[in-house]
């Protein structure tokens, strides 16, 4: 058995971790499967998903080791006008943090609830915020 | 300071999307691709990331040459009405329309508008058409500004010559009492607004530009090379406005990057809002 549903969220700030781990275990709950996995997907290419300890100095040093790894001001070639758009792109640095973050996680479900280890934590990383963005969440089994 | 974005499409605000037709044809004629609707909370989020307090909403009456409006001036004043206190509405109107000197008049009073936005390469005319000159008459006396689309377009069907910056010194010069904006700097003719901006100062200029590189690389280059670093706040510190083009770029991110250039405080203030104020007649009633 396979059942989906799309979270929606909004960002408010360009970078930002928003945190999915209440919606999804509410949708495992309900969706009817009882032993199988869900799977966690980003719909985007700057954003990513990613799963750590809820806590906020943490959030502040995976921002920070981000923007230490990918800085806001080095000369993208990503920085030029895209006919295809009609817009101007000017977001590279939210397309590289999303290729080293990924784009989705996966975690068990068991006895009809998702199953995750006491810290985790499951978040929407934002990389070119503010934007409504959305999220697939995927359960299989049984 | 007041911070006002004088240079917005809202082509994709979701009070205007309910109908899709529209909204393609929208979408089709401005050239702007890959965006959905977002609602008026997205907007103001934006706006907040950017610290921006107003911003002027454009529309465009493209009737004769494609059968519709990118926006009309009713959508205008609807979107206006959503908040009121934070976007400020302006009119068009297409002057090959024989009812255009009407159409002028009821954005000016029934719909409440703060000035008119034009667009010669798209909307088919030359700004020194005498037929124009009626809608120019009924600007000064309703104190109204316009905008006029000026140099480069990314818009299909919308040639660069007739937004050439000289294709409006006789506008300039025939009515000083008139505003006028030639948007975009008149990129690529940098040189050539700035001739009209020193000439005439009913001349302004906005910085709703980003048609090479980076923010910060194309602001510094038009700021620092294609100008004098000084040349701004020694010629015309009261004459250019913030504006960002949205959706074809975001606002916080040129606002950023003017941010970097180096003018004193006072300057900023004028680029950010103040100059806008002046141009729409302010220190009176926006809307």
């Amino acid at each position: 058995m396979l059942k989906r549903t799309t979270l929606t969220v909004t960002s408010a700030f360009p970078t930002q971790m928003l945190r999915l781990t209440e919606d999804i275990s509410s949708f495992v709950s309900t969706c009817g499967i009882s032993e199988g996995v869900v799977f966690v997907i980003s719909a985007h290419t700057t954003t990513g998903i990613i799963v750590n300890e809820g806590l906020s100095c943490v959030e502040t040093d995976i921002q920070d080791l981000l923007t230490r790894l990918v800085p806001g001001d080095l000369p993208y070639t990503h920085a030029h006008f895209l006919p295809s758009y009609g817009a101007t792109s000017n977001n590279s640095p939210g397309h590289l943090k999303s290729t080293l973050v990924g784009n989705h996680c996966v975690f068990p479900i068991a006895g009809g609830e998702m199953v995750r280890g006491s810290a985790q934590e499951i978040y929407l990383a934002e990389f070119d915020g503010p934007q409504r963005r959305q999220i697939f969440i995927t359960a299989m089994g049984e | 300071m007041i911070v006002i974005d004088s240079h917005v499409h809202p082509i994709y605000f979701e009070a205007i999307c309910a109908d899709e037709a529209a909204l393609r044809f929208r979408t089709q004629q401005f050239g702007v691709y890959k965006q959905s609707p977002y609602a008026l909370e997205e907007t103001l989020t934006e706006m907040a990331v950017g610290r921006i307090d107003k911003t002027i909403l454009l529309p465009l009456d493209i009737s004769t040459r494609f059968g519709g409006h990118i926006v009309s001036n009713h959508e205008i004043r609807r979107i206006v009405d959503t908040a009121p206190e934070r976007f400020i509405g302006f009119g068009s109107v297409d002057p090959n329309r024989s009812d255009a000197a009407e159409i002028v008049e009821q954005a000016f009073t029934e719909l409440g508008l703060s000035g008119l936005k034009l667009n010669p390469a798209k909307q088919g005319f030359r700004a020194g058409d005498p037929k124009v000159r009626p809608i120019y008459d009924l600007c000064v006396k309703f104190n109204k500004p316009i905008i006029f689309h000026s140099g480069m377009s990314w818009e299909p069907d919308a040639p660069a010559a007739p937004g050439h910056p000289l294709e409006f010194e006789d506008v300039a010069a025939g009515y000083p009492n008139l505003r006028i904006c030639l948007a975009h700097f008149g990129w690529p003719w940098v040189r050539e607004t700035v001739m009209l901006m020193i000439k005439y100062p009913n001349v302004y200029t906005d910085t709703a530009m980003l048609y090479l590189d980076s923010p910060v690389d194309f602001m510094e280059q038009v700021f620092t090379r294609d100008m004098g670093k000084l040349t701004f706040e020694r010629n015309f510190p009261n004459q250019v406005m913030f504006g960002s083009n949205a959706p074809r770029f975001r606002a916080f991110k040129l606002k950023a990057a003017l941010e970097k250039l180096d003018m004193k405080e006072s300057t900023r203030e004028k680029l950010f809002g103040g100059n806008a104020l002046t141009f729409l007649g302010e220190k009176g009633t926006i809307c």
